[in-house]
């Protein structure tokens, strides 16, 4: 800490940046993308902050059989090369610029809790839990849950826990350009070749990421299990239906000055069809500059690889 | 979270406090920042600064440039314990314990001394506004990923904004340090 008295605390513990939580009224300070900029324009003016940037424990990530478990603390960056993750990678590859990816964090993300933010996206698309400790101990909510009670001031997110992936994962979104740019419609789409479910989350057009759950059951009964496929025409049908669920969303976000409700949900579903044509279309080697490419094997356990696609300055 | 977190639509902006701050809580700080390779004394400044305000208003780094302040630019990249950064996003006082390293302590010397001279060969510097931020991270790419190709050049780059040349000189200056030290 720097000064007795001071209104920037620098705890090295969870337990120690939870009991100034406790005392209410502070702000938790992760990698300052979001925070400092909104000091500078007075947006913002917490009376204390709790920085975590010290607080080791909060950046590890790990595996278990079924789960995998990544700490607050952890960067887009340490994210962008994980080979546990393709989702992940690819989801963290298309955040912000180099700079941003080296400070945000998993944490910063959910606290900031942006309706188009393109983790919060991904994690909806796979039933993440956020694992949160206070004073009285530690508890887990569904993601979903979280995003709408909204982060207690009293609270500490410490991680987040989803699935380890069983099937090609991908995220895609649309910006004003192609990269360190503002996500103003995305999709993240999930493929479970052992449960056989196709799960997937649209930002953009609800005030969170929201699941087209009709058009998710379509294609869980679309698709050919034993090859992990799914029809042209069934293609073509799910990106309808992502954009029928997005035109009914509760709490859709209105048109603004540069994008209109009706094109994010066109988008939604342009965006839907081309996951999961390439998710679900056998071999395919396809490329597009809008974002991470995909190689989807029809093998036991298809490969989603992140590295190839390129984005232009 | 990334930069389209403007933060405009209030969700999760929880423990904001409207209130001004008052005069009867001193929110001014003094501690001691590790900048290029020296000890910097930061005296009394305000607790929320940002690492950018603090390097050009306190202790006048004017290398470090201030344009969007919201991370979108990169004229103010900074390298943050060998990590490229953009230090309006850097809270100072949480900087204290970190190795800070502007453009200026990249070294007169080596690759650094390289990219800048081909910076100017090149004809990839016009106002210079941008310059500062692109040396501090075209020297972090060179680094990491010394044959970096081309596309891969182009995505380091993405957060750092040249309004002037447009990147093709800026590229065909990386490829030719990158061609000298093969």
């Amino acid at each position: 800490m720097i000064a007795a008295g001071a209104r920037l605390y620098r705890p090295l513990t969870v337990a120690d940046a939870v009991e100034v939580l406790a005392d209410g009224d502070a702000e938790l300070l992760a990698g300052g993308t979001d925070l400092v900029p909104a000091l500078r324009t007075g947006r913002r003016r917490p009376r204390r902050i709790v920085a975590l940037r010290r607080v080791l424990e909060l950046r590890s990530r790990g595996a278990g059989a079924d789960t995998l478990i990544i700490g607050a603390g952890v960067t887009y960056h340490d994210l962008v090369g994980w080979s546990l993750s393709p989702g992940l990678a690819a989801t963290a590859r298309v955040v912000g610029s180099p700079q941003i990816r080296n400070a945000g964090t998993v944490g910063g993300a959910l606290g900031t809790a942006n309706p188009r933010g393109d983790l919060l996206t991904f994690l909806t698309a796979v039933d993440a839990e956020v694992v949160l400790r206070g004073v009285h101990g530690m508890r887990t909510v569904p993601v979903g849950s979280f995003l709408d009670a909204g982060a207690s001031p009293t609270e500490l997110v410490t991680a987040v826990r989803l699935p380890r992936p069983c099937g090609p994962q991908l995220y895609l979104k649309v910006g004003s350009r192609q990269a360190a740019s503002a996500t103003v419609v995305s999709c993240a789409l999930v493929v479970d070749r052992v449960r056989e479910r196709v799960n997937c989350a649209i930002s953009g057009v609800a005030g969170r990421p929201m699941r087209p759950l009709a058009a998710e059951e379509f294609v869980r009964d679309q698709v050919d299990w034993s090859t992990a496929t799914l029809s042209a025409d069934a293609v073509i049908r799910f990106g309808e239906l992502v954009t029928e669920a997005a035109g009914i969303a509760v709490d859709p976000l209105p048109d603004d000055l540069l994008v209109s409700a009706a094109y994010r949900g066109h988008a939604a579903g342009v965006l839907a069809a081309r996951a999961a044509g390439r998710c679900l279309s056998g071999p395919v080697r396809s490329r597009d500059a809008s974002t991470a490419s995909v190689t989807a094997t029809p093998s036991t356990a298809p490969v989603v690889s992140a590295p190839d696609g390129r984005l232009r300055v | 979270m990334s930069t389209d977190a403007s933060g405009e639509t209030g969700i999760g902006d929880t423990g904001i406090d409207d209130t001004p701050i008052s005069a009867d809580v001193d929110p001014r700080v003094s501690y001691h920042l590790y900048l290029d390779g020296a000890v910097r004394e930061v005296a009394d400044v305000c607790f929320s600064e940002s690492l950018l305000g603090v390097l050009r208003d306190h202790l006048g780094v004017m290398s470090v440039k201030d344009a969007c302040e919201q991370g979108r630019c990169g004229s103010c990249s900074v390298l943050m314990d060998g990590r490229l950064v953009a230090s309006c996003t850097v809270l100072a006082a949480d900087a204290a314990d970190a190795q800070v390293t502007t453009v200026a302590g990249l070294g007169s010397g080596g690759p650094a001394r390289a990219v800048r001279a081909a910076f100017l060969a090149y004809g990839a510097v016009q106002c210079g506004f941008c310059t500062p931020g692109f040396v501090v991270a075209v020297t972090d790419l060179l680094a990491r990923r010394p044959d970096a190709d081309e596309d891969e050049i182009r995505e380091a780059l993405a957060g750092n904004i040249c309004r002037c040349t447009g990147y093709g000189r800026i590229i065909a200056a990386i490829r030719s340090v990158q061609d000298a030290r093969r």
